[in-house]
């Protein structure tokens, strides 16, 4: 070689962090190279924002509504839709690296594990905050009213990184166990479900029936609780703290899944 | 390396897919031994076990059973450490289509734990050793497909590897790209990189290779230099074209001069074990049967002939000399079988 | 004997033919649809969905100011969700025969004696006939659930027939699409439009209780209108006014889209 690489110049294979970051950013830079890729996924919850809040205006007059605007009850749930599948998306193009073989380069660099997993998860709480700030923004454009502040509005934030968060290493290890697209139906479909499941639509106090029995342990119920408090009132300690809980445990579960189907990558 | 062992060792390497009755069984037992300095070329027809086999050494698949150390560590309980000493370029040359080849050669920096500091340097001499100096800001996409074979070479690089594998380099290159290629795998050769390739082309594993496995269904059948190998054949195949209705009568008549052996569709084989000069024996022989000779050659051993004698069928039109489009070479994965042999 | 005085040259045998190639056409799309289960499960099962997840959100709103009188929510989102999934299944139509363009079949058709117009008729006759197999799906699956037709069997007929045009109806754009790009890809495209035409509708909920910009898109919207009309098949009954609602707005979106889907066809020949 014309050059041979010194002990100083070289490192013991990269640390987490800047792996991590690494991998990160060629995500990042994907936004701005391939931004139809990324409008999608920013226009569908300004939609669902706006349809919702326009088509069910009326469900406030409802006796024990606990807000006079419907586009402060439906405004944090459009964003967290849109931060379940911006993680959903991250399963997408990771099956895409599988198949492309990209992934196995990955694999195949002395970077520690966690930079597999954390890189891509850095990459997609970057995209779900842009999202998030476009849609709250549009939200509060179309009549919605933050009633405490950036207190509120930090709520909203830790809800949908949760919200990424779990969507994110549920559709990681799908990506990692199935190896093809064939994962992303039950990817989409499971989240749908999981956010559907709860007091998206109205709140508890006002539905009946069977979704109100599920939507009662639905653990997703209390990080929506915990999105909109912002919305409809103060943020309380006793409305957060459920879907604090809720968002480590279900966000730990989704990320050992991931961990762990990462390794039986070695088994195909 | 941790000691003054061969860089590559396998024994007993098995790898197999699901279980019971249905396992397939890719990898059915490898021994190997890579000397220092070498470049060893493995060859066999698609399917035969080559890429699972590599995929084993890089520590991108686990072995069902058997042992493997690359560089002096073992490839399952050191795998990081084979990972700092190894280069691998794939089957595909994956990369990411929307990134500038100088982004994925900083990508791969950060991977490998480069010194920030000698990025720059490092991407820019790689570049310029692969000839990709000019394109280094464009995206890969609209690199042609030697141009990434090239990249995926310099990505394979950046942190000076002692052995480098590459699998199937020059599947799907046109042959300019393919002697370039050859030739920077010499040069690295011959700065010390220890070489393990894999090849369905004959005339590369030939051409490059100091020693050759030849592997099918799982098992290495041959091992050797080229020249070991084909001077086992021994004897040249004479091959011969006649009608249909006598060619039974012409393989009577061929049996005395030697072995038959195994030849394309319409025609016979025999290696003559009297040598070359036999030819014209066998020729007043078909004569004096009455059989009239529609074609006639002369083949000197080739390593084709050497998998011929191994295992029964030929290797060149298994694949052709060589999948049609890359999408040949990989099989699309299915649910809980291996992606590629 | 010349072409002229041949026995096949006779308008009737014409005419025939020409219906012949069209039973032909729409059975291979009916198969078509009913070989392909993952494509024709999200416009069936889907719906049903969003009526369970409804009947419960909303039962509680059918009291509010503006809401028709009805019995239960279900009731209510009969009409609204057969729409639904008549418009998403008339995506996979579309897709198909783009698919069949990709794919070089539709130049085989074409270079076959079919006529060009049997093959998007039939194309659109299979269409029909699964849009008239969703809205009687979607009735009988509900049916044990609480739902009723006000207007009875006859209703229940027109609301079938409904279904069915309101299918021919967009599939006749999806088809267009399909001809004009040759892209299975474009054509999945127009699937976010149809989900936007739904929602600014009264399809989920009705237009009384809308206010502002959003109330009038939905009062000009004729997805609005398709709805209200098999709705008040529904709930209120057999009326005039019902069945023509139900049955002469998508026909008169259909006669939109089939001509716009023939020229399309016209111009696709034309450029060969």
């Amino acid at each position: 070689m014309s050059t041979m690489l010194s002990h100083a110049e070289q490192a013991p294979g990269g640390g987490v962090l800047r792996t991590s970051v690494g991998i990160a950013g060629r995500s990042v830079r994907t936004i701005v190279r391939l931004p139809s890729a990324f409008f999608p996924s920013v226009l569908m919850p300004i939609f669902q924002a706006i349809a919702f809040s326009g088509t069910y205006f009326a469900i406030t007059l409802i006796p024990g509504f606990p807000t006079d605007r419907s586009m402060n009850w439906f405004l944090p749930l459009a964003c967290l839709m849109g931060s379940g599948f911006a993680g959903v998306g991250l399963g997408l193009t990771t099956i895409r690296d599988l198949e492309s073989g990209f992934f196995d380069r990955l694999r195949m660099a002395p970077t520690p594990r966690l930079s597999l997993l954390l890189g891509p998860l850095l990459s997609c709480w970057f995209r779900v905050i842009i999202l998030v700030t476009v849609v709250l923004g549009v939200g509060l454009a179309f009549g919605g009213r933050l009633t405490d502040g950036v207190l509120g509005l930090f709520t909203v934030y830790v809800a949908a990184l949760g919200i990424a968060t779990m969507g994110a290493g549920w559709a990681l290890g799908l990506a990692y166990r199935f190896g093809d697209m064939r994962a992303a139906a039950l990817m989409q479909l499971t989240l749908f479900n999981a956010l559907f499941l709860t007091n998206a639509q109205t709140p508890l106090n006002v539905m009946t029936g069977w979704l109100h029995s599920i939507a009662r342990v639905n653990p997703i119920t209390n990080v929506l609780r915990l999105a909109r408090q912002g919305f409809l009132g103060e943020v309380t300690w006793h409305d957060s703290w459920g879907g604090l809980v809720a968002i480590l445990v279900l966000g730990g579960l989704t990320l050992l899944f991931a961990q762990t189907g990462l390794r039986r990558l070695n088994q195909r | 390396m941790s000691s003054s062992a061969a860089p590559i060792i396998a024994q007993g390497l098995v790898r197999h897919f699901g279980s019971g009755d249905g396992a397939i069984r890719a990898v059915d037992g490898v021994d190997l031994s890579v000397a220092e300095g070498e470049i060893f070329g493995f060859l066999g027809p698609n399917g035969a076990g080559k890429s699972t086999t590599v995929r084993m050494l890089t520590t991108l698949l686990t072995p069902t059973a058997g042992s493997a150390r690359v560089a002096g560590f073992d490839v399952v309980t050191q795998a990081n450490d084979v990972r700092r000493s190894i280069g691998v370029a794939l089957q595909d040359a994956a990369i990411d289509p929307l990134m500038s080849g100088r982004e994925l050669l900083n990508l791969q920096a950060v991977l490998y734990g480069i010194n920030p500091a000698s990025v720059k340097a490092r991407a820019d001499e790689l570049l310029e050793r692969v000839g990709l100096t000019e394109a280094a800001e464009r995206r890969v996409g609209t690199y042609s497909g030697g141009m990434r074979r090239r990249l995926d070479l310099a990505l394979s690089l950046i942190h000076q590897p002692t052995v480098l594998f590459l699998d199937e380099p020059t599947t799907g290159l046109d042959p300019m790209s393919r002697i370039t290629l050859w030739e920077e795998v010499r040069r690295l050769n011959r700065e010390g990189t220890t070489v393990l390739l894999t090849t369905q082309y004959l005339e590369e594993a030939d051409q490059l290779a100091d020693r050759v496995a030849i592997i099918d269904h799982g098992l290495i059948v041959r091992q050797g230099t080229p020249a070991e190998l084909k001077a086992g054949i021994g004897a040249p195949t004479l091959i011969i074209a006649v009608a249909a209705h006598v060619s039974q009568t012409a393989a009577a008549v061929l049996a005395p001069f030697g072995e038959m052996r195994p030849t394309a569709e319409g025609t016979l084989g025999v290696g003559l074990a009297g040598g070359s000069k036999a030819v014209a024996e066998v020729v007043r022989a078909l004569d004096e049967a009455g059989i009239e000779l529609h074609h006639l050659e002369l083949h000197e051993p080739s390593l084709d002939d050497v998998f011929a004698e191994a295992t029964g069928h030929r290797l060149e039109g298994a694949g052709d000399a060589g999948p049609k489009t890359e999408d040949d070479a990989a099989p699309k994965p299915e649910k809980g079988r291996r992606k590629r042999r | 004997m010349n072409l002229a005085t041949s026995p096949l040259a006779s308008p009737a045998a014409t005419t025939h033919s020409r219906l012949t190639q069209t039973w032909a056409m729409s059975k291979r799309s009916i198969f078509a649809i009913a070989r392909q289960p993952a494509l024709v499960v999200p416009s069936l099962i889907f719906p049903l969905f969003f009526a369970a997840l409804g009947a419960s959100a909303f039962n509680k709103a059918t009291a509010l100011p503006g809401f028709p009188r009805v019995d239960s929510f279900l009731d209510f989102a009969l009409a609204g969700n057969i729409v639904q999934g008549v418009l998403f299944g008339s995506v996979t139509g579309g897709t198909a025969l783009a698919t069949d363009i990709e794919l070089g079949f539709f130049d085989r058709l074409l270079a076959s004696p079919t006529s060009r117009v049997s093959i998007l008729l039939g194309r659109l006759a299979g269409a029909a006939a699964f849009g008239g197999f969703q809205a009687l799906f979607f009735t009988l699956a509900l049916m044990p659930f609480g739902v009723s037709i006000a207007a009875g069997p006859v209703g229940l007929l027109v609301v079938v027939l409904s279904g069915a045009t309101i299918a021919t109806a967009f599939g006749g754009f999806t088809a267009a699409m399909a001809l004009k790009t040759g892209s299975s890809e474009a054509v999945q495209g127009s699937f976010p439009l149809l989900f936007i035409a739904l929602f600014f509708s009264s399809a989920f909920f009705p237009r009384e209780t809308m206010r502002g910009n959003y109330r009038t898109i939905a009062d000009v919207n004729p997805v609005s209108h398709l709805v209200e009309g098999m709705r008040g098949l529904v709930v209120e009954g057999l009326t005039a006014a019902n069945v023509a609602k139900a049955l002469l707005v998508p026909a008169a979106i259909g006669a939109v889209s089939i001509t716009l889907a023939l020229r399309t066809l016209s111009s696709r020949l034309a450029s060969r």
